[in-house]
């Protein structure tokens, strides 16, 4: 090649956001991505209607039940009035996030690594003039960005129909306390993206890849919470088992004191699972959860630093590992 | 003597205890189309994979326009470009959106001019706006010789590049690589299977043979010996267990 030729050719210093960009080009014009974020997107809004209804049906007993005290000529004061949180209905909205929301990222990580797999375009790509960090930065890069756009996308459509359906309008502090539930929902989606990429990049059959990472989904997302809340004493009789037999808080401590290794144990594989510390997060900040409802935003999110750090740390550790694997290009080039 | 523009020296590569491709040595001079003849398995592509800096080499060296390939895989990939077999790019973005994309991860200073330049040198122009998902194995070849070439590379990899080609495709093919030879000093590596194609393009060739290099010669010195394209078929015959095989049959 001529001195001229190569002097033409400099070595592009943003190859990142180049294969960036043309991961999210190629995936917006895939109908699956289209097809995923409205499926995600019609479940938030089926929870959020769903949620609504219920408020709805409490709102009309409460009414009903005034009246028929006024029409007695009694008062009503000996009923409370439900009480009306609208970050509240986002509720089912969190836990299709949780679920789908994760299920989904593990599919466009997946379909990321697994898509430049067999076609032979990583080859392509790979005898670039460029470190090969770069290019799993530039994937990564699309993935959380398409998963951020399709969470703003429901979060935002969500929001606007909450707006409307509420009648009282969401403030300030509601918009910013959904802005936050957003990038941690983001962060939260990244950890199971991640997991999917890495496996699909350096497993030798990118669909065992796949295999696996829905076995870590269902270890982290559906069981270990589970297990977490069903063996939870307190959780053994509706209502709380302290609660249903008038046992004193101080007695409470007492008892549970018995079970110090076992809450140890219960409280671990809870605390091993990314999902309840996103559920606790938003739970928190939406006030979903009764002790946070009508709480400043600060004290909250200082209660809930540690899952916030938990979050951010799993998703941080997951795109370092995903940096620092040597790739294979022997597997690379099988489908 | 001028340096050679690809030199391998013991280049060995192996996988799970099998050894792909067995301490190959050898030098192909700038301005070649090197015809790299082997059997399915023979260790082609891994040597391909290999001077394209996709694997590292398991012992041995190599030097490809001057720059090694283990310790300099940056300064090598500016100088190759590399066309692997059934090259399919990306079905959702057009010819043009395609080019761009390996253009701009090449460095390209221009990426939309040079890549109608391009366009315009293969005679495909036309398919710059249509999308890949939609093009026939010969368009997909053509645009896959078309990123390869975006940064005017000294010396370009093609691996079993007439694959699945019909003959009008084998014939269009063949005449580009050769105008890139002539017209633009690119130096060709091109493992294929087919002797009639080695005999019309190029200027030297090696036979592989599990990972061993069993022949290397220029092909003058080939028909001079032999005479004809038949010819160098019995050679390539007579030189692997696959044509010995086929001798017993």
């Amino acid at each position: 090649m001529s001195d001229a030729a190569l002097n033409s050719i400099r070595l592009n210093p943003t190859p990142v956001r180049t294969i960036a960009g043309k991961d999210i080009r190629d995936a917006l014009r895939d109908r699956f991505i289209l097809i995923v974020t409205a499926f995600l997107g019609l479940a938030a809004l089926v929870a959020l209607v769903t949620g609504a209804i219920a408020l709805r049906s409490d709102v009309a007993t409460y009414e009903a039940a005034k009246a028929s005290l006024l029409a007695l000529g009694k008062s009503a004061d000996a009923i409370k009035a439900p009480e009306f949180y609208p970050l509240r209905l986002l509720r089912g909205a969190i836990e299709q996030i949780e679920i789908i929301g994760a299920a989904i990222a593990i599919l466009i990580g997946y379909r990321s690594a697994a898509s430049e797999r067999g076609r032979q375009t990583l080859a392509l790509m790979l005898t670039r003039p460029m470190r090969r960090w770069q290019f799993v930065a530039g994937k990564a890069l699309a993935g959380i960005g398409l998963l951020a756009g399709g969470l703003a996308l429901v979060l935002g459509g969500l929001t606007l129909l909450l707006h409307l359906m509420s009648g009282i309008g969401l403030g300030m502090d509601d918009l910013l306390r959904i802005a936050i539930v957003w990038a941690v929902a983001v962060a939260y989606t990244a950890c199971f993206f991640l997991v999917s990429f890495i496996l699909s990049l350096h497993m030798k059959q990118p669909s065992h890849a796949l295999l696996v990472a829905f076995a870590i989904w269902l270890t982290l997302v559906l069981v270990a919470p589970q297990i977490g809340d069903t063996l939870d004493p307190d959780n053994q009789v509706a209502g709380g088992v302290f609660k249903q037999l008038n046992i004193a808080k101080p007695d409470q401590i007492q008892i549970m004191k018995g079970f110090a290794t076992f809450e140890t144990v219960r409280d671990g594989i809870e605390q091993a699972s990314v999902t309840k510390h996103f559920e606790r997060f938003t739970f928190a900040v939406l006030g979903i959860k009764a002790t946070y409802a009508g709480m400043p935003l600060g004290p909250i999110l200082i209660e809930m630093l540690g899952n916030l750090i938990w979050i951010f740390l799993t998703a941080l550790g997951l795109g370092a590992l995903a940096l620092a694997l040597p790739l294979n290009p022997d597997r690379l080039a099988k489908a | 003597m001028p340096e050679p523009m690809i030199r391998l020296n013991r280049l060995t590569q192996s996988f799970d205890g099998v050894t792909a491709v067995d301490a190959l040595s050898m030098d192909i001079a700038e301005g070649e189309i090197f015809g790299f003849l082997g059997h399915n398995g023979a260790g082609k592509t891994t040597t391909i994979q290999m001077l394209t800096t996709l694997a590292r080499p398991a012992s041995g060296t190599a030097t490809v326009a001057g720059h090694d390939i283990c310790s300099e895989p940056l300064e090598v990939r500016r100088r190759i470009g590399y066309v692997p077999e059934n090259v399919r790019l990306y079905d959702t973005l057009t010819a043009a959106e395609n080019l761009i994309f390996f253009a701009r991860l090449s460095g390209v200073a221009d990426p939309k001019r040079r890549v109608a330049e391009v366009l315009d040198l293969l005679e495909c122009t036309y398919l710059a706006d249509k999308r890949v998902g939609g093009f026939s194995k010969g368009m997909r070849q053509r645009v896959g010789l078309a990123q390869a070439i975006l940064h005017q590379p000294a010396v370009l990899f093609l691996d079993e590049p007439t694959s699945g080609l019909d003959p009008m495709g084998i014939k269009m093919l063949r005449d580009l690589v050769m105008r890139l030879n002539t017209e633009f000093g690119m130096t060709i590596f091109m493992n294929t299977h087919l002797i009639s194609e080695i005999a019309k393009t190029c200027t030297s060739i090696a036979v592989l043979s599990h990972g061993k290099l069993v022949y290397h010669d220029r092909i003058e010195a080939v028909t001079a010996r032999y005479g004809d394209d038949a010819a160098l078929e019995e050679l390539y015959l007579s030189l692997t267990p696959v044509g010995r095989l086929a001798e017993v049959a």
